[in-house]
């Protein structure tokens, strides 16, 4: 849908480039020009690409008269807009140098990946929220949480990375940027706590539909998302009893993160709409 | 360019032009700085001035109206001030002038010029000297616009460059890298075993940083008890280590003992208790205190002398690396402040030209 003389998929372009610029001035300027990566202009520069992601995404929803989410392109961009938003209005209160860039990085990563497979964002999909508003809200929830998950991965990598760092004393590179590591480890646990709790309440509002109607959602799409609920909150469980050493819970971090951008295929595969068709459709007697 | 005939002049005296027992001499107290502003102020010819007077350095910048024989007054007026004889000032003074002389005071400024390479606490006190210019009456518009530029320029080189980076001694360096695992040193406590200089100087700098909690082992109680009462700290006896050692979250270990303190085994018998807090092992002891294989464990980070030794070299070579990039923006920034300076008429228009 074109808006303000754009496509949708243009306005995501330009975001892409401008978070992909954010990533290369950050790195340059991080680790040639040895300067500290100053949060005002990270935060400019990804808040200017985020608007025009907005923009690209509101375009796409007036298409559908809902959250863009009908297909595997639009799923990763509402994924890497969830990141972007934690960053822009949560990442300050963190404190945390370079996290911008690596929003930034991963960002930039993702939206190339949806732009470049073509076949991610099949144009003739129709929106598969059926008429609930709270199915919809379900899935944008469960997606923001997504989204913490990544920016969790992030910041599990910079702890992976400063305490090589440290072990290996290689005091070049990123190290003399970074935050402690204490610090990185007091927000991996805020980040899995913010996360695990939104995508706990996704569910829930989730399972009131799904309890109406079993069929409306076929067992992949259900294992897939139980089994990330559930990762999560062994890893939480786990990490609150100092069960795990930090460097194994980054690790799971990262991993059960990956395990749940694959599982947003089963997401998109078990919600293929039939002859156009919704395949979640919630009868609105029941809002 | 000859610094002998310009309205702008410096006149120092530094590390660099005499050894300690002749600067000493320079030195002044703040009663004789303002009798030297004073002094200078009397002086018809001297029309604005500025003292720099660090342990390390005396230095005087000042304008005069007199291009032509200014410098020789002004030696004269401080040899007569200091009671040094001429000749022996001439050749413990150094002077540059017109664009040098900014471009010096920017290169003081950044660090560039200081015995340590790169300190920051030589920023303060220039800052400072200015302060006490303005309060005795020697800054006028010529200084004050040289020293503020100057002040930009010498902070775009600290910022631009990694000319202040790093640690360049071994306290400070064991210092950064327990902020670089614990953030915040308020609530970290640290364990000194053996009371060594060394050991001594890394408590201080920890406590320094905001460390408050200190423990000190030796192998007899008397004179851990001694130590812990002239340093601070709980005394403990290292035949205990096991039963306090997870008490603590840096342990800074310097004795000469045979055998390692802290094994590998005792580290993994206190692991599970620890719950995952880090433990930073800094190992000044020769032959080793802390067996090499304790770096294996998760969350335990073990540096010993030569790392420590290591790192500060390094980072003293990345300052020096960075002397050449700061000297050239140095250079930049005062040609363009010189230039400014003759556009307002601060300095005369025929020295401006004739550069």
């Amino acid at each position: 849908m074109n808006l303000f003389g754009l496509e949708d998929r243009e306005w995501i372009f330009l975001a892409t480039v401008v978070f992909t610029v954010t990533t290369i001035l950050g790195s340059y300027s991080t680790l040639k020009l040895h300067r500290k990566t100053g949060r005002p202009y990270t935060l400019g520069l990804i808040s200017f690409g985020w608007i025009l992601q907005t923009i690209g995404l509101y375009a796409r929803g007036l298409q559908y008269g809902g959250c863009p989410l009908a297909n595997r392109f639009e799923l990763v961009q509402f994924l890497v807009w969830s990141a972007i938003v934690l960053y822009i209005f949560v990442g300050p209160a963190f404190r945390v140098s370079l996290l911008g860039m690596f929003t930034s990085g991963f960002a930039s990563l993702l939206s190339i990946f949806s732009l470049g497979f073509e076949s991610w964002d099949s144009p003739g999909r129709e929106p598969i929220f059926g008429l609930s508003p709270w199915i919809e809200m379900h899935a944008a929830l469960a997606l923001f949480s997504y989204g913490v998950f990544g920016i969790l991965a992030l910041t599990s990598s910079m702890y992976l990375l400063q305490s090589r760092s440290l072990k290996q004393k290689k005091m070049g590179g990123l190290f003399p940027y970074m935050p402690s590591i204490l610090e990185l480890t007091h927000i991996n646990l805020r980040l899995l706590v913010l996360g695990f709790c939104i995508l706990s309440s996704s569910l829930a509002i989730g399972s009131v539909y799904w309890s109406q109607d079993i069929e409306s959602v076929n067992t992949l799409k259900l294992g897939a998302t139980i089994a990330v609920w559930l990762a999560y909150g062994i890893l939480l469980l786990l990490r609150k009893r100092e069960s795990l050493s930090y460097k194994q819970y980054s690790w799971a971090c990262i991993i059960i993160f990956s395990i749940a951008l694959l599982s947003l295929d089963a997401v998109d595969s078990s919600s293929t709409p039939v002859a156009g068709e919704a395949s979640i459709s919630i009868p609105s007697a029941h809002l | 360019m000859s610094s002998e005939r310009h309205e702008l002049l410096v006149v120092t005296v530094n590390h660099e032009t005499v050894p300690i027992e002749e600067r000493e001499r320079y030195s002044l107290d703040e009663t004789q700085v303002e009798a030297l502003y004073k002094t200078l102020h009397d002086n018809s010819i001297i029309e604005e001035s500025l003292i720099l007077n660090t342990c390390n350095r005396f230095e005087l910048y000042f304008k005069t109206n007199e291009a032509q024989n200014g410098k020789t007054i002004v030696f004269e007026t401080l040899s007569s001030f200091y009671g040094i004889p001429l000749e022996e000032l001439e050749a413990h003074a150094k002077t540059r002038g017109g664009q040098d002389a900014i471009k010096h005071l920017i290169e003081v400024s950044a660090g560039l010029r200081s015995q340590i390479t790169g300190e920051a606490e030589i920023f303060g006190q220039v800052k400072n000297a200015y302060s006490k210019c303005q309060q005795f009456g020697g800054a006028g518009a010529l200084i004050n616009r040289m020293v503020q530029k100057g002040f930009q320029a010498a902070k775009l080189i600290r910022h631009s460059t990694p000319i202040g980076v790093g640690q360049i001694n071994i306290s400070n360096v064991a210092v950064d890298l327990s902020l670089k695992i614990f953030g915040s040193l308020d609530n970290t406590s640290a364990l000194i075993i053996g009371t060594g200089e060394i050991s001594e100087k890394t408590a201080k700098a920890l406590r320094s940083r905001g460390a408050q909690d200190f423990g000190i082992a030796s192998h007899s109680a008397n004179r851990a008890e001694s130590v812990a009462h002239d340093w601070g700290g709980k005394p403990h006896t290292i035949g205990a280590l096991d039963s306090y050692l997870n008490n603590y979250d840096i342990l800074i270990s310097s004795t000469n003992a045979e055998e390692p303190l802290v094994t590998k085994a005792l580290l993994d018998r206190l692991h599970p208790s620890r719950k995952n807090r880090p433990l930073f092992l800094i190992d000044l002891g020769l032959p080793r205190n802390v067996e090499s294989t304790c770096q294996e464990l998760d969350n335990v980070y073990l540096y010993n002398l030569d790392d420590l030794a290591k790192i500060a070299q390094d980072n003293l070579s990345d300052r020096q690396a960075a002397i050449h990039t700061s000297e050239k923006i140095a250079s930049q920034k005062s040609d363009a402040i010189w230039q400014m300076l003759g556009k307002r008429g601060l300095v005369s228009c025929q020295q401006f030209e004739n550069r």
